[in-house]
């Protein structure tokens, strides 16, 4: 390795020199450079806003989405104009695009037989129609009308779900909503963890 | 001195990585694969692909225990000596109009060691084909009116951006305050770079190359040469 | 949170003590940034120095599971020195009422204990009451049988010694957070505390929270800006879900869910709705009859009618006395007596405690159903470490959940903030968003019960109607949620449209004229239009960051809560300068002779208690509404294992005794007892504190943070941080792989040997403790090598919440041959 200067050591170059430099210019011509410099990857994108999946925070967000093409988020960044993070976001929050366009998501339904060692890729029809048929065999085989002293309970204890925290309220309503009416007692989800 | 600097109060920063991922995330950077060395600091050091990275510091003064967090980048220098190294505004240059100090795509074909053996902070890292990479001040964000990404998404304030001027002004004052209760506290390089940061302690707890040695005398006698006699000859070469 | 994130900059003292939140909540840190810069106190208490510590102006430690002890020490500071708000503790807190002659307490038990089924029998705790059934009242706080005396006379025992043998905090430091803290009981002057699982995950979590809360009210800083117990929500929607109750034991808007002695509808209401005598106080669950029919309406639609007691009998009931919480669900389902199992958004088998009993429980399940983002620990737990897929019957459905920004729809944050999100791009590959999954599941079921089964009327019945062009309708489920006019009415002289949306709780009716699927949420969605999307960035007057136009927060958008206590008994604020609310009606002849709040929204906009002369209003209501008897609760008969909060042992300690009382653990705390549940307190093979916490890098089991290469790439792997003490000991040197194990399992991590564990001096002898992020798991990274700190976590919980006790439990680290043990 050939050092032609010392090993960082901070260089102070005299006005004069750098003035001189700059002023040289030599038909040198920047232009393509600052032109590139200046086009934002989000410049025709699609600007929607998002609140931060992770924490309870409550972080305002802005979503970037390409209008062309495949229609995926190009950029998330900080909301400037959501009062709580004024634009500010941390490392789950800043990397938010990266949890949307992620390779690792799970894209299809899929199905693991009884002792069967792999997955195996079904269709939404096909999942939630034998799920409807597990529910009712399983509800229908273990429904109380009554308890051991009588009384109307009308449940079943044999199904258990829990979740979740990451859920919408509208959503969190409508599944609660279900459980119930099937007569789930064992409803539970993060807030108890 | 007009364009644009940074003021990183690392008093305030709460080492959340922030910055990092809103770097990584603006300039599409892919992720490195890590391993823990018994420390939160990951990567383990800035690459061609990671221009931020938040050093982690553990150290006890005057029988306190204290974490320090330095938040380290390019600091683009005033009168960079990775440009003067390369003497190939085609391959280093600065953004007259916020003083960023850029590399492009031509930096494979510069002797880019030397680049890097130059710089006082220990910024530039190479690709694999010998394409140097940066901080680039998210010049493309910066020139369109917006905070550069590590700066937007920093929650507490310990990233500041703006003209030289008042980045200079908020430096000294935050200065002011800080020593209050902090004495030891000091800007770093503040006439010489456009990253200024405010420590609490010794600059050298933080991080090695935390400040610059500053030495105007020892120059090599080419660079010495150079800043007099601007060869042409790859300036136009690179283009 | 009573407050908000925003509110945290006008306190003058943040005390962060059971959450990291520099770390876990990472932008609170704007807020505390900002009041420290304008001169308040940060004080941390933590067991380790964490990226909170390196931020406060004090830090002290603490050991895992001695918050009581801890907190117990301040409060008999506070009183020992005469440092409490007299004039709000005597006027806003039960600090004056006498306790009947049953409440005793001994050897750290309370009266009325029954040691065989580890409960107490609560009415041994209650209030002395007058002739006309109001708690008698003493606000000269001398009654040696008044609340205040009794406090007094419980924490007499937590002296600093005590109480820094059991936590290992120097004396000093106990001293000068005391000091620093208690300070805020100066009129005008707010302390807030952020917390988080912290003091939840132990079995005496909820006195954790309630020593707090004690303290909060002795200070005078419930209600005032700045103030207020903030616990730290760590999910971005874990309020809204616990506000619709995804829990066993609450209905939407923390109605109760039914027992089975409730056996009509007017049973229910009659028994979950509070009597106060006293006029004086609003008693606001009074109207708990209005809340519930309105639910049942939302429930089951023209369905519910009041000849069939609008549904009630659909709905299931639980047992009187009986637990169906989380622990108990994943011991049933160990033992075999739950088939079939939903996981919807969540990864119990890294999530929960005690990870070894949960994924061997759903082995024995017929079938399960996992709803995520990415193919989990849950999902694929048949064929995760140490199991056998050839031997494992369960079914498993798995189903690609689209992420948040995929969809449209709500969030309420911890600030209680309902805000709206919109989509973005559509969702990727063939997932669907939890809202369309859900829909279509109902109408699969509805479908199969249509050909006929066992008691089909609650799922045909139900109300399933959210769906607008083929796809599920966010807006129609919030508009249901805030409810509807049902028929023409007239409520309170206002005119109201059948099928327009109800303005807010106070229209709601019991008579089956109004729908609203959660109370509290009544206000949210109304004729003005969806009030969680608004965005002025316009400040309430008092200019103290309410940002009243910005979202929604319930409930009726008040910001912060129990704001009455904010102001004196005449209305006007302690605070002059960051005042929440203030009384601003006229005055003639010293008299209020009209009503006007300025400020936030009150809680409840009745008269103040006094006038400006000093004379007492009949028509005025006591600051803390929700309370039967309108007082911020000092003493607490209400909780399961005492009225005061009393220290206690984790279940495993390392101590053979509890150096307070003869009860090592809390008495009323659960015990389960599979072979899945092994113990080993103060035992040599597991002599070193554990516990569990998170980083910022990371999200709660990891699911949406290890699959993500930017964040993986910040924290790639599990580890364990130790001090440099133990790390000599042991000799494990920074960075090597040990092995971390408890009574119940073991996980391989990293060594980060560190100056920020220190051992703890405790009862004389040196205590080490080392902690673990709970955040990985072994299917993400690809590796395999990473898994969840909850291998080692117990089966054991809270006594009144059966939270699990995640935070302090015993373990054993080794380094070198990791095979060998």
């Amino acid at each position: 390795m050939h050092m032609k200067v010392t090993r960082r050591k901070f260089i102070q170059i005299s006005g004069a020199a750098a003035a001189g430099l700059a002023a040289t210019g030599l038909g040198f011509d920047l232009s393509p450079v600052r032109a590139h410099a200046q086009m934002l990857k989000t410049k025709y994108a699609k600007e929607t806003t998002t609140i931060c999946p992770y924490c309870a925070v409550g972080c305002g967000a802005i979503v970037h989405t390409s209008k062309k093409g495949d229609g995926r988020v190009i950029n998330i960044e900080g909301d400037p104009d959501h009062v709580i993070n004024r634009g500010s976001l941390c490392s789950k929050g800043a990397g938010l695009s990266g949890l949307i366009e992620n390779e690792n998501r799970l894209l299809e339904p899929m199905y693991r037989a009884p002792y069967a060692n792999e997955w195996k890729q079904v269709s939404w029809g096909w999942a939630l129609t034998e799920i409807a048929k597990r529910v009712k065999a399983t509800r229908d085989a273990s429904f109380e009308r009554k308890n051991a002293k009588a009384q109307v309970v009308n449940r079943t204890t044999a199904i258990a779900s829990v979740g979740s925290s990451a859920m919408d309220n509208e959503e969190c309503w409508t599944y609660q909503a279900l459980m119930r009416a099937l007569g789930l007692v064992y409803v539970e989800h993060q807030a108890r963890i | 001195m007009p364009g644009k600097s940074f003021f990183i109060d690392t008093s305030l920063c709460t080492a959340c990585k922030g910055c990092q991922v809103a770097c990584k995330q603006w300039h599409d950077l892919p992720a490195e694969k890590t391993v823990n060395r018994g420390t939160y600091q990951n990567p383990a050091d800035l690459s061609f692909v990671t221009y931020k990275l938040v050093r982690f510091n553990e150290t006890v003064v005057d029988g306190k225990l204290k974490w320090l967090f330095f938040p380290d980048q390019c600091r683009h220098c005033l009168e960079p000596p990775c440009e003067m190294t390369a003497e190939d505004p085609g391959a280093i240059f600065r953004d007259p109009a916020t003083g960023a100090v850029l590399f492009t795509a031509y930096s494979k074909d510069i002797d880019t060691q030397e680049v890097i053996e130059a710089c006082p902070y220990n910024i530039p890292r190479t690709a694999r084909d010998g394409t140097l990479a940066k901080c680039d001040m998210c010049n493309d964000r910066v020139r369109n009116g917006l905070l550069p990404a590590c700066v937007k998404t920093c929650p507490t304030g310990a990233m500041n951006f703006g003209d030289r001027d008042e980045i200079l002004v908020m430096a000294k004052n935050r200065l002011a305050t800080v020593k209050k209760t902090c004495p030891k506290a000091k800007l770093l390089d503040p006439d010489d770079v456009r990253v200024i940061y405010l420590v609490t302690e010794d600059p050298m707890l933080y991080h090695s190359f935390a400040v610059a040695s500053n030495s105007a005398f020892d120059i090599s006698r080419k660079v010495a040469l150079n800043k007099l006699l601007r060869p042409l000859t790859r300036l136009t070469a690179g283009l | 949170m009573t407050n908000h994130w925003i509110d945290i900059r006008n306190s003058d003292c943040i005390l962060i003590m059971g959450s990291n939140a520099a770390e876990n909540h990472p932008i609170s840190f704007k807020y505390v940034t900002e009041a420290q810069r304008n001169g308040a106190k940060v004080i941390n208490v933590d067991p380790r120095f964490t990226r909170t510590s390196s931020k406060a102006d004090f830090y002290t430690s603490l050991r895992s599971g001695t918050d009581i002890a801890f907190l117990g020490g301040m409060i008999k500071y506070i009183l020992d020195n005469k440092l409490y708000n007299k004039e709000y503790v005597a006027n806003y807190t039960n600090a004056g009422f006498i306790v009947g002659e049953n409440f005793k307490f001994k050897d750290g038990l309370f009266s009325g204990y029954d040691a065989k089924n580890r409960k107490y029998d609560k009415s041994k705790w209650a209030f002395d009451m007058d002739a006309n059934g109001v708690p008698k009242m003493d606000i000269s706080l001398k009654n040696s049988r008044c609340v205040f005396q009794l406090l007094e006379n419980h924490f007499s025992r937590y002296n600093t010694k005590l109480v820094s043998s059991i936590t290992g905090t120097p004396e000093a430091d106990l001293l000068e957070v005391y000091k620093t803290y208690a300070a805020t009981g100066a009129t005008g002057k707010a302390g807030t505390i952020m917390y988080a699982m912290g003091w939840t995950q132990h079995t005496v979590g909820v006195q954790n929270i309630r020593t707090m809360a004690m303290i909060q009210l002795l200070l005078g800083n419930m209600g005032v800006a700045g103030g207020g117990v903030n616990a730290l929500r760590g999910e971005s929607n874990v309020q809204g879900s616990t506000d619709h109750c995804l829990l066993w034991h609450i209905w939407p808007g923390y109605l109760k869910t039914p027992r089975a002695s409730n056996v009509s509808l007017a049973a229910y209401n009659k028994k979950w709705t509070p009597k106060s005598n006293d006029p004086l106080s609003a008693n606001w669950w009074q109207n708990y009859p209005k809340y519930s029919v309105s639910l049942l309406k939302s429930f089951f639609g023209e369905k519910a009618t009041k000849a069939n007691d609008f549904g009630y009998d659909w709905l299931p009931k639980v047992d009187d006395g009986e637990v169906y919480s989380w622990l108990d669900l994943f011991d049933e389902m160990y033992r075999g007596t739950i088939n079939g199992f939903f996981a919807w958004g969540q990864n119990p088998a890294c999530s929960g405690a005690n990870s070894n009993k949960t994924r061997k429980a759903m082995a024995k399940l017929d079938w399960m159903v996992n709803v995520n983002l990415f193919d989990n620990e849950t999902g694929s737990f048949w064929k995760g470490p140490g199991m056998n897929p050839s031997t494992i019957k369960t079914e498993v459905f798995m189903l690609p959940a689209c992420v948040s920004v995929e969809k449209e729809g709500s969030i309420t944050n911890s600030g209680r903030w309902m805000q709206w999100r919109y989509q973005g791009p559509k969702p990727l590959g063939n997932c669907l968003s939890d809202g369309n999954i859900i829909m279509e599941l109902g109408n699969k079921i509805k479908e199969v019960y249509k050909k006929g089964g066992v008691f089909p009327e609650p799922i045909l019945n139900l109300k399933w109607d959210y769906i607008s062009d083929g796809l599920y309708d966010p807006h129609k489920v919030a508009k249901e949620i805030n409810g509807y006019f049902l028929k023409d009415v007239t409520v309170k002289d206002k005119s109201f449209k059948k099928g327009t949306l109800v303005p807010s709780f106070a229209y709601l009716q019991a008579d089956g004229s109004t729908s609203s699927a959660n109370w509290l949420y009544c206000n949210s969605y109304t004729e003005k239009g969806n009030m969680a999307a608004r965005r002025s960035k316009k400040d309430a007057p008092n200019n103290i960051g309410l940002y009243p136009e910005f979202a929604w927060c319930w409930p009726v958008n008040r910001r912060i809560i129990y704001n009455r206590a904010s102001v004196d008994p005449k209305g006007q604020p302690w605070d002059k300068k960051d005042w929440v609310i203030r009384f601003a009606g006229d005055v003639k002849d010293g008299k209020y002779v009209s009503k006007k709040w300025i400020g936030d929204v009150p809680d409840g906009g009745w008269y103040p208690l006094e006038n400006p002369d000093g004379t007492k209003r009949k028509d005025a209501k006591h600051p803390f509404i929700m309370r039967k008897h309108g007082h911020g609760q000092i003493f607490g008969p209400g909780r399961a294992d005492g009225p005061f909060p009393e220290h206690y042992e984790p279940l495993e300690s390392p101590l053979g005794n509890n150096l307070m009382s003869k009860q090592r653990m809390n008495p009323a705390g659960p015990v389960y007892t599979t072979d899945a549940d092994s113990v080993a307190s103060n035992s040599p093979e597991f002599p070193i504190v554990g516990t569990t916490y998170r980083v910022s890098e990371h999200w709660q089991s990891g699911l949406m943070t290890r699959p993500q290469p930017w964040l993986l790439e910040l924290q790639p792997q599990v580890f364990v941080e130790m001090s440099e003490e133990l790390a000599k000991e042991k000799g494990i040197k920074n960075g090597e792989r040990v092995k971390v194990a408890s009574a119940r399992g073991s996980l391989e991590c990293t060594a980060i040997v560190t100056k920020r564990f220190k051992p703890f001096k405790i009862a004389g002898k040196i205590v080490h403790e080392v902690g673990i992020p709970w955040h990985f798991g072994w299917r993400w990274p690809e590796s395999g090598a990473e898994e969840s700190a909850n291998l080692l976590t117990p089966s054991t919980g809270d006594a009144n919440t059966r939270i699990p006790e995640s935070k302090a439990f015993m373990v054993n680290v080794k380094g070198g041959a990791l095979n060998a043990w």
